[in-house]
C-alpha cells in the first residue's frame, strides 16, 4: 500500500476546480437571465398579453357580457371610430388636456423646484407641505375638490362671492369644467414635477454656475446658460410622464365631471370606459383604447428622438 | 421537554378545531347573494336579515351577502358573469337583468314561480317565455316634501310644475332651504336618465313607437324637456349638488320638495334629523305617471348550486318570504301584493303614495331596447344637458339627439 505523499494528494484539485469553474461560469452565464426571466414574465402576463388582446377585441365585435364570444370584423370599429365626429372632438379634448397638464404643471413645478432649491427656514416643511397633493389618493383628491367647487357651498364661490363677484359654475358649465379639472391636474402633479426636478437641479455643479458669475452672468443667464442645458434631460423626462399620464388619466375627470357637462371634459379614456359599460360594446372601446396607446407611443417616439437628437449633438 | 409537549398538546387541538370545522360547515352549500341595497344605511341590514330568515327553513344552507357600491354594481356583476364568475344570486336592476339575459349568463328560474300568483312586476323577468328572473323590488317615483318646512313657508302640495317651482321658492325665501332637488349633472348619467324618465313619461313621451322605431323628439319629450328647463332656470335646484349630497340635504330637513323612487325616499327617512312621520309623498306633478325602477333576483348560470339557488328564489316568492321582505322593504311594490302594514304607515306617511302609484307607473326602460337603452338615453340626456346649460332650444337639441340615434342602429 503506497502511502500519498502530501505533495501528490494536491493533484486532484486542479482537476476538481476546472469542473468547479465551467459549472460556475455556466451558473454565471445563466443569472442574467435568471434575474431578467421574472421581469420579463411580469411584462409579459400582466402588459403585453392583455395589450395583444386589447389590440384583438379592437379588431372584433364583443359584447361586454360574453367576452368570449367574439366576431372578427377586421377594422369595422375603426371605421365607426373615424366615422363618428364626436370622436375628433373626444381626440381634441384629450389633446387640449393633456398638453396644459403638461405646460402648466411642469412650470409650476419647476418654479417649485428652482425656489425650494434655495435654502431658507422651513424649507424642508414646506417641501412636505407642497407634496401633499400628489401623496392623496386620486378618488379622495377628487371627492375633496368636488366640495371645493361646489356651486352653493364651496369655498372658492364663497371667495368668489365675498369679492362681490357672481358665482362660478366651475364643474357645471361647458366653459369652465376643463380649466377647473385642469386646476386638479396641476395640484396633482405639480408636487411630482417639483421632487424630480430638485433632485435635478441639486446635481447642477456649483463652481460651474460660479464661473459664469465670476465671467458676468447676470441669475437668468446663468439659469438659460447653466442650469437649464443640465436639466433639460430631467425636464423632457418629466414631460413626458405627465404627458402619458394626462392621456390615460380617468379617476379625477370620471369623478369631478363624468365627461360633462355636454361632452366638455369627454377624453379618451373616459369614452372608453362609456362604451364599455353603458353600450356593452367591448371591441369599440377597445378600439379607443388603442387610439389612447398610439397617442402615448407617439409622444414617447418624439421624446425619443428629441434624445437622439441631444446626444448626437453633445458628441460632436 | 415540558415546552415541547406544551407545543405539541397546542397543535394537537389547533388541528381538532380545523378538522371539526368543516365538519361542523359539512354538507352546507354556501350560496353568495350579491346586492348594492346591503350597503344601505339601516335599509341594508334590515333587508339582509330579512333574506337571512331562509337558513332557518333551509338546513343545508348557508347565505353569503356581497354588498357592492351602486354606482360599479352593474359593471362589475357584467365583468364577472361575462368571465364564468360571480355571486350565486344577484339581486340587479332591470338594465343590467336584460343584459345578462341577452347573454345568455342566466338560468330558467320558473319552477321558483309555479305556485305563487305574481303581480304586475313579473312580467319583464320573463325573456322569451322563459322566467329568467323574479321580482325583487320595485320602486316608483313620487314627489316627497318636508312636512315642517312646507307648512312653515305656508306652501300647497303641487300639482303642476308651476306649481312645483312656485312653492319651492316659497319655501326657499320663507326658510332659507333648498327649494327642491333633482339629479340634473351627466356624472350621475345612470341616475340621471332614470329620474329623467319621470318627467319624460309624465308629460307623454314615448321613445319607441308601434312600428318599433325610436323616437326622440317629439312633441312630448320637447315639452318635457322644456319643463325640466324652466325648474332648473327658476334656481331652486342646488345645480352642482349630487344625488346623495342633496339626499343627505333632505335628511338634515334642510330641503322643501324633491322627486325621489320609494327605495331612496325610505333611506332619507330612516336614521337622520328629519322624522320619516314629518315626510309626506304626491304624485309627481305631471299630467301622466311617472317611472319606476325594478329589481330582479336572477341565479347565475355560473353557479355550483343552481338548484339550491332556485329554491332559495322559491322560498323568497312563497308568502313566507315575501312577509320578510315587506318588513324591510318600505313601501316598494313586491312580486306579490303584500299589503303594508298599518304600524309602517302609521310612522311613514308617505309611503301609501308610492304603494298606490307603483302599478301605474312605467320601466325606465324603452320597450323592445331593454339591452340599448343607456345607449340610447346618453345622447338625449345630453341633449337634455345641452339644454340646461347652454340654453339650446329643447326641440333643436333632441333632434340632434335624434340624429345620433338613428345613427347607431
Amino acid at each position: 500500500m503506497t502511502e500519498q505523499t502530501l505533495l501528490e494528494r494536491p493533484l486532484a484539485v486542479p482537476a476538481y476546480s476546472a469542473r468547479t469553474s465551467t459549472a460556475r461560469r455556466r451558473l454565471n452565464g445563466l443569472l442574467p437571465y435568471a434575474f431578467v426571466i421574472p421581469p420579463a414574465l411580469y411584462l409579459l402576463v400582466f402588459m403585453f398579453w392583455p395589450l395583444g388582446k386589447q389590440i384583438y377585441l379592437s379588431l372584433t365585435r364583443t359584447r361586454l357580457a360574453n367576452p368570449n364570444r367574439s366576431t372578427f370584423i377586421g377594422l369595422r370599429n375603426y371605421e365607426r371610430l373615424l366615422d363618428n365626429p364626436d370622436f375628433y372632438t373626444t381626440l381634441k379634448i384629450t389633446l387640449i388636456y393633456s398638453v396644459m397638464a403638461v405646460i402648466v404643471g411642469v412650470a409650476v413645478g419647476l418654479v417649485a423646484a428652482l425656489a425650494l432649491n434655495r435654502p431658507f427656514p422651513g424649507r424642508t416643511l414646506v417641501r412636505g407641505i407642497l407634496l401633499f397633493g400628489w401623496a392623496v389618493p386620486n378618488v379622495a383628491a377628487a371627492l375633496v375638490w368636488l366640495w371645493i367647487f361646489n356651486e352653493r357651498s364651496g369655498i372658492l364661490n364663497t371667495i368668489v362671492t365675498g369679492l362681490g363677484l357672481e358665482r362660478v359654475s366651475w364643474l357645471t358649465s361647458t366653459e369652465m369644467a376643463l380649466p377647473s379639472i385642469l386646476l386638479v391636474t396641476v395640484w396633482q402633479v405639480s408636487p411630482f414635477v417639483m421632487l424630480v426636478m430638485l433632485a435635478a437641479l441639486q446635481s447642477v455643479p456649483e463652481e460651474v454656475k460660479e464661473a459664469a458669475v465670476v465671467d458676468g452672468a447676470d441669475k437668468l443667464n446663468v439659469f438659460k446658460s447653466v442650469t437649464l442645458p443640465h436639466i433639460l434631460p430631467t425636464l423632457q423626462l418629466v414631460s413626458l410622464l405627465v404627458m402619458v399620464w394626462s392621456i390615460r388619466r380617468f379617476d379625477i375627470i370620471y369623478l369631478l365631471t363624468g365627461g360633462g357637462p355636454v361632452g366638455s371634459t369627454s377624453t379618451l379614456i373616459v369614452k372608453l370606459r362609456q362604451v364599455a359599460f353603458e353600450n356593452h360594446d367591448l371591441g369599440l372601446s377597445s378600439a379607443y383604447g388603442v387610439v389612447g396607446l398610439m397617442l402615448a407611443l407617439s409622444v414617447a417616439a418624439i421624446h425619443a428622438l428629441f434624445n437622439h437628437r441631444r446626444q448626437k449633438m453633445s458628441s460632436r | 421537554m415540558n415546552r415541547i409537549s406544551r407545543l405539541t398538546g397546542a397543535c394537537a387541538i389547533i388541528m381538532a378545531f380545523a378538522a371539526a370545522a368543516p365538519a361542523a360547515t359539512q354538507g352546507k352549500v354556501t350560496l353568495v347573494v350579491s346586492n348594492s341595497q346591503w350597503l344601505d344605511a339601516l335599509r341594508g341590514d334590515a333587508l339582509w336579515k330579512a333574506v337571512k330568515t331562509y337558513e332557518n327553513h333551509a338546513a343545508n344552507v348557508q347565505l353569503e351577502s356581497l354588498g357592492i357600491p351602486s354606482k360599479d354594481y352593474g359593471d362589475r356583476l357584467m365583468t364577472e358573469f361575462g368571465a364564468g364568475q360571480g355571486p350565486d344570486v344577484a339581486i340587479i336592476q332591470e338594465g343590467v337583468f336584460f343584459a345578462l339575459a341577452d347573454a345568455g349568463l342566466l338560468v330558467d328560474v320558473g319552477s321558483a314561480t309555479e305556485d305563487v300568483t305574481l303581480n304586475d312586476t313579473a312580467k319583464n323577468g320573463i325573456v322569451d317565455g322563459v322566467t329568467l328572473g323574479v321580482p325583487w323590488q320595485r320602486a316608483a317615483y313620487a314627489l316627497i316634501y318636508n312636512g315642517k318646512l312646507t307648512e312653515a313657508a305656508g306652501a300647497a302640495v303641487p300639482k303642476t310644475i308651476d306649481e312645483l317651482i312656485e312653492n319651492a321658492k316659497a319655501v326657499q325665501d320663507k326658510t332659507g332651504a333648498i327649494g327642491f332637488t333633482s339629479r340634473h349633472q351627466i356624472n350621475d348619467f345612470s341616475g340621471f336618465y332614470m329620474d329623467f324618465q319621470s318627467w319624460a313619461y309624465g308629460y307623454g313621451a314615448n321613445w319607441v313607437n308601434d312600428k318599433g322605431k325610436l323616437t326622440i323628439n317629439t312633441p312630448e319629450a320637447v315639452k318635457a324637456v322644456t319643463e325640466f328647463k324652466k325648474t332648473y332656470d327658476a334656481k331652486v335646484i342646488p345645480v352642482g349638488d349630487d344625488m346623495p349630497t342633496q339626499r343627505t340635504r333632505f335628511k338634515e330637513g334642510r330641503v322643501g320638495f324633491s322627486i325621489d323612487n320609494s327605495g331612496g325616499t325610505l333611506n332619507i327617512g330612516s336614521g337622520g334629523t328629519i322624522k320619516s312621520a314629518d315626510m309626506h309623498a304626491a304624485p309627481l306633478p305631471f299630467p301622466n305617471p311617472g317611472a319606476h325602477q325594478q329589481i330582479y333576483v336572477v341565479v347565475n348560470a355560473n353557479s355550483k348550486h343552481p338548484d339550491e339557488a332556485k329554491d332559495f328564489l322559491k322560498w323568497l316568492m312563497s308568502q313566507e318570504g315575501q312577509t320578510e321582505l315587506r318588513k324591510a322593504s318600505g313601501p316598494d311594490m313586491l312580486a306579490t301584493d303584500v299589503p303594508l302594514t298599518e304600524d309602517f304607515v302609521a310612522a311613514n306617511p308617505w309611503a301609501p303614495v308610492f304603494a298606490e302609484i307603483a302599478p301605474k307607473t312605467r320601466s325606465v326602460l324603452i320597450p323592445g331596447y331593454e339591452v340599448e337603452t343607456t345607449q340610447i338615453m346618453r345622447p338625449v340626456m345630453e341633449a337634455v344637458e345641452e339644454v340646461l346649460i347652454k340654453g339650446t332650444d329643447p326641440a333643436a337639441a333632441l333632434a340632434k339627439a335624434q340624429e345620433r340615434v338613428d345613427g347607431m342602429f
